[in-house]
């Protein structure tokens, strides 16, 4: 199984390495480490809550709030730092807060109203966004105290040249992305909690049966969703320096769709942080790369949703071969309705 | 009466908000005007929600439903315009156009079901790939641009009455019976609840479960080829954003008309009265000159609300109830 999903993921790399290959070869300017920081600074928020989402498809479920929460978070922390203190201790404490809240909101109405994901989710998402678009009417937040500003453009390491004579570094946005990824990992791989995300997208009925908390569980992985929103808001405003409520409309779709790529199986129970990262790496390959090789806009989208298509079609296919060579006992979930 | 109790509950939701409207606001929202009105933008949405419905029925989700509309939009705009520009018969342009428009949404229909169907793949992860894939085909074709020059005929089919009934009113209520006949009374329509209920035991009676699924992507996309000619005729021009805004919309009116998610089981009758609740809080929201994220927000209220009602009224929660007891 093992050799499976290292083969699914050694693919991923393969196929990163060859576009790299020809849009560097097509445009140096790409492999300039002005552009693989300028690369990584945009796509860094994707990665984050990319990584939510996959902790939420792993239990089967999906999250189509990610874009209400995330502008929530903004504007709660925007707010908070520009009328009372603009401490980013706070300033994240707020965030984190604000996104645990509502994802603790779907997590409840998924788990004991039993609304299924989408639908609450969506839900949550009208309700989230008409709010905060009423109380804000889609006002900018501009005059960020300088304390978050400044903080939003430390960088370490600076030792890249930035093509203009000077050197840059590693946006500290980075770090976060880091520290989320550890904890992720350490949360999937290390805890009972984390075996009980595998177990409830694996097969709800058995997880149940062996006496994990499916409800508990639940509420949690929104709840961490939330939570991991509510960081990437935070993390957002630093780069962005302004408050845009409108940011994110539509955002779950793309997070979803870097997931899908890195090979999520959408049914739950796999899905590996690696080939999440390797899903959002390729989706910001190809949306920088093809833009320096001058092909336009529209190739992107037709490129990238042909790309998702086939990369579902490989898992699917190799899945089901997988599966024909199992002798698997089929544990019915309609038994107890 | 038990088995139908979602959707009579609905219907009464429905009466009421009518009734409060009506009340609150007896010279705008019951004007001729007004109902009128609505009577013009409903059907677009409708038409997307039943087409969102019908897929949803097999157990899956059509998230490509208002790509697949506006690349056969756009690709039926290019032929209608130039074929018009051409100097030929306006006639020949508005009929090629609409062959055209159904066709493309048919075979970009066929797509989603071959992938879904006959691959194996999740409806959800399929459709969201085949819609940036079409968004992108459209965008390559139209280059974002709108495209219009359509002949003056075409504005009929968006904005012309009959005896004063809106003629997409028309069409909508001719698509709703269509669609009520191929899921009540056919062995089509029969197949998609059994599909939906059970893939296995479905396809352990016989059921060719690949064809019926692939059926269903079908009529989904020709659906949303027939909303997306409407609203080409309203706004007199194609663009690849036209009803971006209806796609989650749509999945909230098929759920709020009492579609099971998970598929097999779901009333025409219910999706109709829920696309008419969401379509009077809408105008009614408009009417009393409410921000338009109010609305948002009290649909999504609504939603939630209704499908709690289900839930505590249902198997389910009634066995929650009686825990309660016992505590």
């Amino acid at each position: 199984m093992k050799k499976f999903v290292k083969s699914r993921e050694m693919g991923l790399v393969i196929l990163l390495a060859i576009l790299m290959v020809i849009i560097s070869v097509k445009n140096p300017a790409f492999i300039r480490p002005s552009n693989i920081l300028n690369i990584l600074k945009t796509n860094v928020i994707l990665a984050i809550v990319s990584l939510g989402m996959l902790v939420v498809m792993i239990t089967g479920g999906i999250d189509t709030s990610v874009g209400a929460i995330i502008s929530t978070a903004t504007l709660v922390t925007g707010n908070i730092m520009v009328r009372i203190t603009g401490n980013i201790w706070i300033a994240f404490l707020a965030g984190a807060v604000t996104g645990i809240f509502i994802g603790i909101l779907n997590g409840l109405l998924i788990a004991y109203i039993q609304i299924p994901p989408i639908v609450a989710t969506l839900g949550m998402y009208s309700i989230v966004s008409g709010t905060a678009l009423y109380i804000t009417k889609g006002a900018y937040i501009n005059n960020l105290p300088d304390t978050f500003t400044d903080f939003g453009r430390i960088t370490f390491l600076n030792i890249f040249p930035d093509g203009n004579g000077g050197k840059m570094g590693i946006p500290i946005q980075l770090v976060f992305l880091a520290a989320l990824i550890g904890l992720t990992y350490f949360i999937l791989h290390f805890t009972k909690i984390g075996r009980g995300i595998f177990a409830v997208g694996g097969n709800r009925m058995s997880a149940e049966r062996i006496g994990y908390n499916v409800n508990k569980i639940t509420v949690f992985v929104y709840g961490y969703m939330g939570f991991i929103c509510g960081i990437a808001g935070v993390v957002h405003t630093s780069i962005m320096r302004q408050v845009d409520p409108n940011a994110f409309v539509g955002y779950d779709m793309q997070t979803i769709a870097a997931v899908i790529l890195g090979g999520v199986n959408v049914m739950g129970g796999e899905g590996t942080i690696t080939g999440t990262l390797l899903g959002v790496a390729l989706f910001a390959v190809i949306n920088n790369g093809l833009t320096l090789m001058k092909i336009s806009t529209y190739w992107q989208s037709i490129i990238l949703g042909a790309l998702m298509v086939v990369s579902i079609c490989f898992v699917v296919i190799r899945k089901n071969q997988s599966e024909k060579r199992q002798i698997k006992v089929e544990i019915d979930q309609e038994v107890t309705k | 009466m038990k088995k139908h109790s979602k959707e009579w509950m609905l219907l009464g939701v429905f009466v009421l908000l009518f009734v409060v409207l009506s009340v609150l606001s007896p010279d705008n929202f019951l004007t001729l005007r007004n109902v009128q009105s609505m009577a013009f933008q409903l059907p677009e949405f409708g038409i997307f929600a039943l087409a969102m419905m019908v897929t949803i029925l097999t157990g899956g989700i059509n998230l490509s439903l208002v790509t697949t509309g506006t690349l056969g939009g756009i690709v039926s705009a290019l032929v209608m315009a130039g074929i018009y520009a051409k100097g030929m018969k306006e006639e020949i342009a508005i009929i090629a156009a609409l062959l055209v428009s159904m066709g493309i949404s048919t075979l970009c229909g066929v797509l989603n079901g071959y992938v879904v169907a006959y691959i194996g793949a999740a409806a959800m992860m399929v459709t969201l790939g085949t819609s940036t894939l079409y968004e992108g085909i459209g965008l390559f074709l139209s280059k974002g641009n709108s495209i219009s020059g359509f002949p003056s005929a075409f504005y009929w089919f968006g904005n012309g009455t009959i005896a004063g009934i809106p003629v997409p009113l028309l069409l909508f209520i001719i698509i709703v019976a269509v669609t009520w006949i191929l899921l009540e009374k056919t062995p089509w329509g029969m197949s998609v609840y059994m599909v939906g209920s059970n893939k296995k035991a479905a396809e352990f009676s016989g059921i060719n479960v690949n064809k019926v699924m692939l059926k269903a992507y079908m009529y989904s996309g020709f659906l949303g080829s027939l909303s997306m000619i409407i609203m080409m005729s309203r706004y007199n021009s194609a663009r690849v954003d036209y009803g971006s805004s209806y796609l989650m919309q749509t999945v909230s009116a098929a759920v709020l008309g009492g579609t099971a998610i998970s598929g097999g089981y779901g009333k025409v009758f219910g999706v109709v009265i829920a696309v008419a609740i969401m379509q009077i809080i809408s105008s009614g929201m408009n009417i009393f000159g409410l921000d338009r994220s109010l609305t948002t927000v009290v649909t999504g209220i609504i939603l939630i609300g209704v499908l709690t009602l289900n839930f505590i009224t249902s198997q389910k929660g009634s066995l929650i109830k009686n825990k309660l007891k016992e505590e």
